[in-house]
């Protein structure tokens, strides 16, 4: 366990300034995109209620973290795997759980600037009264682990090139086709019976409710639905990672 | 130290990369693995380092199996991939001294050591630099450093001297030697026949996954032959005593026995006064052993 926790952090540092500069630049993306739905996407509707202010001001981070976990994240694993890194990385005497484990602090860690700041402007252009649970940070926690474990397992199984064009295709379907920003209810039947399954919707309520606690009270469903993600991503990944040519 | 026995490596496309492979490392000794493109010598570096696993035939390490304990195996053998190591961000230093604590060292110790290497190497005013802006040379001797700054019982290097200069070349087989002469084992894959020769203790040539010649260089270059070169004369007609002849570009290079040295220079003297006589090394040996078209993609037979 010694070698383990020391083998960790000093991949966490390894990684840290290996990546400094990128994660900066990481940085300055999210903060712009969770910015730009709240500004951008208001100007597509002509009224925005209290329940369409809840829904962009909380989808905001939610797709933040989605994008950290699902896009750069791959990304950059995918430059890593081209450049050699990866490879690299197995030849290391270290548990191979301590540099997945590594890989996802980092990218929680990068990911938390961002998601406050888009909170902070959504909660300033639509004058909104966040009720923050308890739950606010498990719940913010628990989407960026099931969007970046997701995403490394993509990163790691796929070939860069796909790994690139599949990441652009989550955002695109995360943006537009998934009950983020609005209720899932507007969808077609068909698609609302897919995000039952997929994470989008889970990652989006969980955000949505631990920021805002309505009166219904918090459901359990959607933490569970997540918490599958994140241990089918997590195993995946352990897999290719401990898998031998 | 390392025995491989009867190892045989054959990827799900169905390629054989390693055939029968059987070889020896001992404590201190230096094995260098020559071999052309996709001869395997690669596959079988990752197999001991637990990258790949056999499909046939076994590895021991230090007694132990390490096809079975992987995380053990990259505990005891530090390697240099043939692939860059991750610089971009990281100066020379830090990157050195990050994998010197990750492979267990001490702090101090690794500062050190680290410091000793980029002296040793000459790459001193490098060492804050970031790896973006480094030459592919001063990256190569990098990734060496890297491997060798808490060296394992086992140091496995994947071509370390590819882009390094000739000075420097020389100053990276002094530390290989230093890492024998302190008890490592060194497997050492290479491309670089010639100044290898001089440093490594046994040779094993693979061909096309097969070893094909197993021994001190010393033993394998052939007896009592030598090689005369000479350029910038047109062509001439291949004299009787000679063994092999190849020409690449307006430069041709003679094979021939020890006794017919004299015929030779004669011969030579007659046509211009740029040739040189010299005995035949390993490279030789190994050109004719593998046939490689690649190492001298110039050279037609002319005979």
């Amino acid at each position: 366990m010694r070698h383990w926790f020391r083998s960790y952090l000093l991949l966490l540092r390894w990684s840290a300034i290996r990546l400094r500069y990128l994660l900066s630049l990481v940085l300055v993306v999210q903060i712009f995109l969770s910015v730009g739905i709240v500004l951008g996407f208001a100007f597509l509707l002509p009224q925005i209620d209290s329940a369409t202010a809840r829904y962009l001001a909380t989808g905001a981070p939610t797709l933040g973290l989605i994008t950290i976990g699902m896009v750069m994240a791959p990304q950059l694993v995918a430059t890593a795997k081209t450049e050699g890194t990866f490879t690299y990385n197995q030849t290391l005497p270290v548990p191979r759980t301590a540099v997945v484990v590594s890989e996802v602090t980092t990218w929680l860690v990068v990911g938390a600037p961002g998601l406050l700041l888009g909170l902070l402007v959504a909660v300033l252009r639509f004058d909104l009264t966040l009720r923050v649970s308890w739950l606010a940070v498990p719940a913010a926690v628990l989407v960026a682990l099931a969007a970046t474990t997701v995403g490394l397992a993509i990163a790691y199984a796929a070939a860069p090139p796909v790994t690139n064009m599949v990441t652009q295709l989550i955002v695109f379907i995360a943006l537009m086709f998934s009950p983020i920003n609005f209720p899932a209810d507007r969808l077609p039947e068909w698609l609302q019976t897919v995000h039952q399954v997929l994470p989008f919707q889970h990652m989006a309520q969980v955000v949505r409710d631990s920021l805002t606690a309505g009166p219904e009270g918090v459901s359990a469903a959607p933490y569970a639905v997540l918490a599958a993600w994140c241990a089918l991503g997590f195993a995946a990944t352990l897999h290719i990672m401990t898998r031998r040519a | 130290m390392l025995y491989i026995n009867n190892l045989t490596k054959v990827y799900r496309r169905g390629v054989r990369a390693n055939d029968g492979i059987s070889l020896a490392v001992a404590g201190g000794e230096l094995l260098g693995l020559l071999g052309h493109n996709g001869a395997g010598k690669t596959t079988l570096l990752n197999q001991v380092v637990g990258l790949a696993r056999p499909t046939g035939g076994t590895i021991t390490l230090l007694g132990r199996d390490p096809v079975a304990e992987p995380a053990w195996a990259r505990s005891v053998c530090s390697f240099q991939p043939q692939a860059h190591a991750p610089l971009t961000g990281v100066t020379v230093r830090q990157a050195i001294e990050s994998i010197g604590r990750i492979r267990g060292g001490h702090r101090r110790a690794v500062r050190r050591r680290t410091t000793e290497l980029l002296a040793a190497l000459d790459i001193e005013q490098w060492a804050d630099q970031p790896g973006e802006r480094l030459s592919g040379g001063v990256r190569r001797l990098t990734a060496f450093c890297m491997a060798v700054v808490e060296p394992g019982r086992l140091v496995m290097l994947d071509e370390p001297t590819n882009d390094v200069d000739p000075a420097r070349r020389r100053l990276l087989w002094a530390q290989v030697r230093e890492l024998a002469a302190a008890g490592h084992g060194v497997v050492l894959v290479t491309h670089n026949i010639a100044e290898a020769e001089r440093v490594i203790d046994t040779v094993v040539i693979l061909n096309h996954g097969r070893v094909t010649a197993t021994g001190p260089p010393a033993a394998l270059a052939p007896d009592r032959q030598l090689r005369l070169e000479m350029s910038g004369t047109a062509a001439p007609t291949v004299p009787a005593w000679a063994l092999r002849t190849s020409r690449a570009g307006d430069r041709l290079t003679i094979t021939l026995a020890a006794e017919h040295a004299q015929l030779a220079v004669a011969w030579a003297t007659s046509m211009t006064s740029r040739f040189s006589l010299n005995p035949v090394g390993l490279e030789e040996f190994y050109l004719t052993l593998t046939a490689n078209p690649e190492t001298n993609p110039d050279a037609t037979l002319v005979s």
